[in-house]
């Protein structure tokens, strides 16, 4: 823990009824946090807080009643979900007055009608004495939306905003004092990166001059430079979803676009040649017909690019041109020399072009490097000379502290994938550029020089073993798979000219790449694999030194968990020459663990650029000022990650100013006593006006004419819909329901489904079943789906078909949660409230077998009719013969095949059901 | 004349209201005919449909529920087919969602023409069919089928089947079985063992 975070601690218990902590990202947020759980916990305070914890007694799920009441009255701090505890509120098991404080973190995902806020509502109505503290390290987050942060404040009941931006003094103080060693290296991009980088922003923009054209959006947003955040997608559904379904295809097209072209800047300098190239294929095979940018004019310079970072095509004829590509080819190799990988596959290169000199037209594999793998080794390789030289001193003083950080947003998993692919993509290459590659024949040289094997070769001392096994494995699968490709595929055309070669050759590749596809998910299961074994026979043999890079990238492949086992006693058994220099951890951001607090690096390399990252380093410094730490950042120059890079930090920065800004003018609330009075006190704009009606006839929501009570199943509490009820003033009643989700009164009953849960249910059938049991026990069974943009024909049919076969089936459309909640309201006017105990009883058969209020109940065995149609060949025109034939269903287990045809009206069906009946059950052994 | 009542029994009937209705343009699969019907559309023997547009509900908020009422009791499936064609739709459909619950209608909301075309068409074409498309599947192999079965019996569950399965051999013998054989399996308790015999050897029907 830092100064400054006790500054935060003692600021935010300064005041007794607590207040809303926001703070700058990456600057530990769980400091604070722990530490006002700790002040807080002297013994015999309460405080259940928002998010599992793991120091702290977790109530779940699977925690059973009894056991949680107990904790309760432990008077221990307990991490509760919110599921469970609004569920504890509303039955009264968790007395309210019990309750010191709550805790929230998160807070910027508070909304109105969050389960969250429904207990804070539930829980200041009944004690105003508890104190609320609540966290939030996304300050862009809090000034998403009109007001934002005020309604989160009085959602939670608090009256004190706290911001601790980067730029606050104490802060910026504490974490300049000693600033660790940093490099800033800015690599210059390729041509072509350039080139696509200028091409994807110039559609870019061309995409949002479209937009703005619609007049459905507020123009000020939409800038290039916003365009670059996820938040922009955000920004523009804000604007558009109240207007979503009335907007016409272009738009909704051009939304996504937008989406996808972020994608592509982004994977631009995540990904390598190859996955990019591959990347950009399959979008245009998914997306042509519908997307706008595709047919954009800069869009073919994306692809064009794109496929030279790959390959050139040439006609071979041109001798000029294949010197030249030699002699390019040969200048690389020198850049390269020390990267094995690379150098095998320009030698790869190399001898496809010369063995292309005969034929007619000549697929040039040009693959690009990306040009920070370069630095990355340069770094990896200077700090390995600086550890030999130091060896012992290092080795002595800090055992396990210097192993390197390599952030790395991207999987690397996928990286690994693509380094095999490059190799396997040599193969059809070679194939296909041969002077007659289509004849069997080439195969057998192929297969000498299988690629892996000259890799295998030329790395055989560094590389580890397992890994060539799995190439090989999957290079001979790729081998076989061509052969029979061949067979399939052989077409003896002669090249007419080089054009429709080329078209030919792109077509086979593409197959070729879907082949490739196949075979590498299936190679990287080995690869796997095989780490696994060698995980277990030797414990470090991940940790391989010679190849640093490419055994990271291994090792980010297995587990995390595996990983960070082995990396803290750098293990070097595998290869014969290995040295004991530490090991280099690969670590993805997204993974989001503290890497830095257990890993101790003293050398970090960030690969891609990242605000909170940057600051968790800064924090990490300040925490360990004893320590050596250098800090490499990778940039490539004058490219959109800086551009991104820098808005974020502008972005953090403009939000806390306008938070301070809002702070300053900030309306909360407060009653007599200083309590924060909440939301619903004031006259909010979000509160309908039919609501507002309501509390200026009654003046509150105490008053509503008459209590209108909501039986709500438990497992609802997941949805807002009951946070709003209550809102609206409804009593609920949380119980386990048998039958439906919600029940309005004695006749209504209401299943709620969204709409992907609609669809999902619809597919397995189980929204049939739950309409079956509604219709037998309600007079009037709704579905309510909510949302509605989503109306594709599948679900019409589905629809009608329900609607038939339920015609007493009422379904409720609703646009928002406050509508459904005013349909309920307005469904519940003239009917008596729900019986609680009759509800529960519902669809459950008492002990004797009979369900109450079944209208078939008295007729039938439900159950024995129930089971009967589920056997097969029962049908829905048959079983009732059935049971007019034979009484019961032991009678039917005894019944021979000619009597069971007769009652069932066929033979098939017959010896169906008597072959599943004598079926002999499976012995399990 | 047989003919000429066989095809209307196949074709949707249009009530002479709708003359003019650009709806009528997007039923396609379906055949169609204006005849003299109390209701906007009907779909068959016992299921009918009115039309509405929400733009039109506004203007004449009334409409609907005189529509409803002059249907009387005479049909099963009463679809109230609903044209969302304004922006702002929650307080319209508010109010047509009330009137339809309350008087026993099947509300179907569409976004497009089309989409009420399709939903004319299906209901038509759909009269006679099975449930089984919205049934969900079932996995075939024997296992899945015994425990889709057994489950059934409330408190059963996944277990108790193999247990059953397991001690019996067969589902005819558990179907067969006493309570006594029920009882001596692990895991069935008394409860479970009444349920399950009861299952089985109650009569399909209670009332003879």
């Amino acid at each position: 823990m830092v100064k400054f975070h006790e500054h935060i601690i003692t600021d935010l218990l300064d005041d007794p009824s607590g207040g809303l902590v926001v703070l700058s990202s990456g600057l530990s947020l769980h400091h604070p946090s722990q530490g006002t759980l700790l002040l807080l916990s002297p013994p015999p305070s309460l405080l259940p807080h928002l998010l599992p914890h793991h120091q702290i007694s977790a109530i779940t799920a699977d925690l059973p009643s009894h056991h949680r009441l107990s904790l309760y009255s432990s008077g221990q701090i307990c991490s509760v979900t919110p599921r469970i505890l609004i569920v504890d509120l509303l039955t009264h098991r968790l007395p309210v007055s019990s309750l010191s404080s709550l805790l929230l973190l998160n807070a910027h995902n508070l909304l109105d009608t969050s389960t969250e806020s429904f207990i804070f509502r539930i829980v200041k109505s009944l004690s105003k004495s508890v104190a609320v503290y609540a966290f939030s390290d996304r300050p862009q987050s809090m000034v998403a939306g009109l007001g934002k942060t005020e309604r989160i404040m009085k959602a939670l009941y608090v009256k004190k905003l706290h911001l601790w931006p980067r730029f606050q003094v104490f802060v910026s103080q504490e974490l300049e004092k000693d600033p660790p060693e940093v490099v800033d290296v800015r690599v210059p991009m390729s041509k072509y990166m350039v080139g696509i980088q200028k091409a994807v922003l110039e559609v870019m923009d061309a995409c949002l001059k479209e937009m703005r054209k619609t007049n459905k959006v507020d123009v000020e947003d939409l800038t290039v430079e916003n365009g670059l955040f996820k938040s922009f997608d955000e920004i523009v559904r804000r604007q558009l979803d109240p207007i979503w379904h009335i907007l016409g295809k272009k738009t909704k097209q051009l939304v996504s676009d937008l989406k996808t072209l972020r994608k592509l800047l982004d994977y631009l300098v995540r990904y390598d040649a190859v996955s990019y190239l591959k990347y950009l294929d399959t979008l245009r095979v998914s997306e042509s017909f519908r997307s706008v940018w595709i047919f954009a004019e800069s869009s073919y310079k994306i692809f064009d690019y794109a496929k030279k970072r790959v390959y050139h095509f040439q006609r071979s004829s041109d001798t000029n041109t294949i010197g030249q590509s030699k002699t390019k080819t040969g200048k690389k190799r020198k850049l390269k020399r020390g990267d094995h990988e690379e150098d095998v596959e320009e030698e790869d290169g190399d001898g496809t072009a010369s063995a292309n000199s005969t034929s007619g037209a000549v697929l040039e594999v040009a693959l690009e490097e990306s040009p920070k793998w370069k630095v990355l080794r340069s770094i990896e390789e200077e700090r390995q000379k600086q550890a030999l030289s130091s060896e012992e001193i290092t080795a002595e003083i800090q055992e396990c502290d210097n192993g390197i950080v390599l952030v790395l947003q991207e999987e690397w998993e996928k990286y690994l994938l693509s380094k095999v692919e490059l190799r396997g993509f040599q193969t059809p290459q070679k194939k296909k550029s041969k002077p007659k590659p289509r004849e069997p024949k080439g195969f057998g040289i192929l297969d000498g020089v299988v690629p892996v094997t000259t890799a295998q070769n030329s790395e055989a001392s560094s590389i580890n073993k397992q890994e060539h096994d799995a190439l090989l494995a999957a290079a001979s699968e790729i081998r076989n798979q061509y052969k029979k490709d061949n067979v399939v595929e052989d077409d003896p055309q002669p090249d007419a000219g080089a054009r429709k070669v080329k078209k030919d050759e792109e077509k086979d590749r593409t197959k070729d790449l879907k082949h490739l596809v196949g075979m590498l998910k299936h190679s990287e299961v080995e690869t796997k694999d095989s780490l696994k074994i060698s995980g277990s026979e030797n414990e470090g043999q991940m940790a391989k030194i010679e190849q640093p890079v490419l055994d990271g990238k291994l090792q980010a492949s297995t587990e995390k968990g595996v990983l960070r086992r082995h990396n803290q006693q750098p293990a070097h058994t595998a290869s014969k020459n290995a040295k004991p220099i530490p090991p280099v951890h690969f670590y993805a951001l997204e993974s989001n663990q503290p890497i830095l607090d257990t890993l101790l690096p003293s050398v970090i390399v960030v690969y891609d650029p990242d605000m909170t990252f940057v600051r968790e380093i800064e924090v990490y410094r300040a925490e360990n000022p004893s320590r050596r730490l250098k800090v490499h950042f990778l940039f490539y120059e004058d490219s959109t990650e800086v551009q991104k890079f820098e808005a974020s930090i502008r972005r953090e920065n403009g939000a806390f100013e306008s938070l301070i800004r809002q702070k300053s003018m900030m309306m909360i609330p407060v009653d007599q006593n200083g309590h924060c009075l909440g939301l619903n006190s004031s006259m909010e704009l979000e509160v309908s006006s039919s609501q507002n009606s309501i509390t200026r006839k009654a003046g509150g929501r105490k008053e509503v004419q008459k209590e209108m009570q909501v039986i709500v199943d438990m497992r609802e509490f997941m949805s807002s819909l009951p946070s709003v009820l209550h809102q609206k003033g409804m009593h609920i009643i949380p119980v386990t329901l048998e039958v439906g989700d919600y029940i309005l009164s004695p006749l209504i009953c209401v299943e709620r489904k969204s709409i992907q849960d609609l669809f999902m249910s619809f597919t397995s059938g189980r929204l049939y079943h739950q309409v079956e049991m509604m219709v037998r026990y309600y007079r009037m069974p709704s579905a309510s789906g909510i949302g509605d943009d989503v109306t594709p024909t599948n679900i019409i049919s589905k629809l009608s078909l329900l609607a038939l076969h339920f015609p007493r089936l009422r379904i409720i459309w609703s646009r928002s949660l406050h509508a459904t909640a005013e349909i309920f309201a307005s469904l519940k006017a003239n009917q008596d409230e729900p019986d609680e105990v009759k509800a529960i009883r519902v669809g459950v058969p008492s002990e004797d077998g009979i369900v109450e209020n079944d209208v078939r109940a008295e007729n039938y065995n439900t159950s024995a009719v129930e089971f009967l149609r589920r056997l097969p060949g029962v049908t829905d025109s048959n079983y009732r013969a059935i049971m007019d034939g034979c009484s019961s269903l032991a009678e039917l287990s005894l019944l021979p095949m000619d009597k069971l045809a007769e009652l069932m009206g066929g033979q098939k069906a017959a010896r169906t059901l008597r072959d599943f009946l004598d079926a002999k059950y499976p012995t399990l052994l | 004349s047989s003919s000429q009542s066989n095809q209307s029994r196949n074709a949707i009937l249009v009530s002479h209201r709708q003359k003019g209705n650009p709806l009528l343009k997007h039923i396609r699969n379906v055949r169609w005919a204006f005849a003299d019907v109390v209701c906007d559309y009907l779909l068959g023997q016992s299921s009918c449909a009115l039309y509405l547009s929400l733009r039109y509900h506004l203007l004449h908020p009334d409409y609907l529920y005189y529509r409803i009422r002059e249907l009387q009791k005479n049909y099963k499936l009463r679809v109230v087919l609903c044209h969302v064609d304004v922006e702002d739709v929650v307080k319209p459909l508010l109010e047509v969602t009330k009137t339809a619950l309350l008087h026993d209608c099947t509300l179907l909301c569409a976004w497009s023409l089309e989409e009420c075309g399709r939903y004319l068409e299906t209901i038509k074409m759909y009269e006679n069919k099975p449930a089984d498309l919205i049934q969900g599947q079932m996995d075939t192999d024997y296992l899945s089928r015994l425990n889709h079965a057994l489950t059934t019996v409330r408190h059963v569950n996944k277990t108790d089947v193999v247990t059953l399965g397991s001690t019996f051999g067969s589902l005819s013998n558990i179907m067969d079985a006493s309570m006594e054989d029920l009882a001596r399996c692990p895991g069935i308790g008394e409860r479970k063992v009444k349920r399950l015999y009861d299952t089985f050897h109650e009569p399909f029907k209670r009332v003879v």
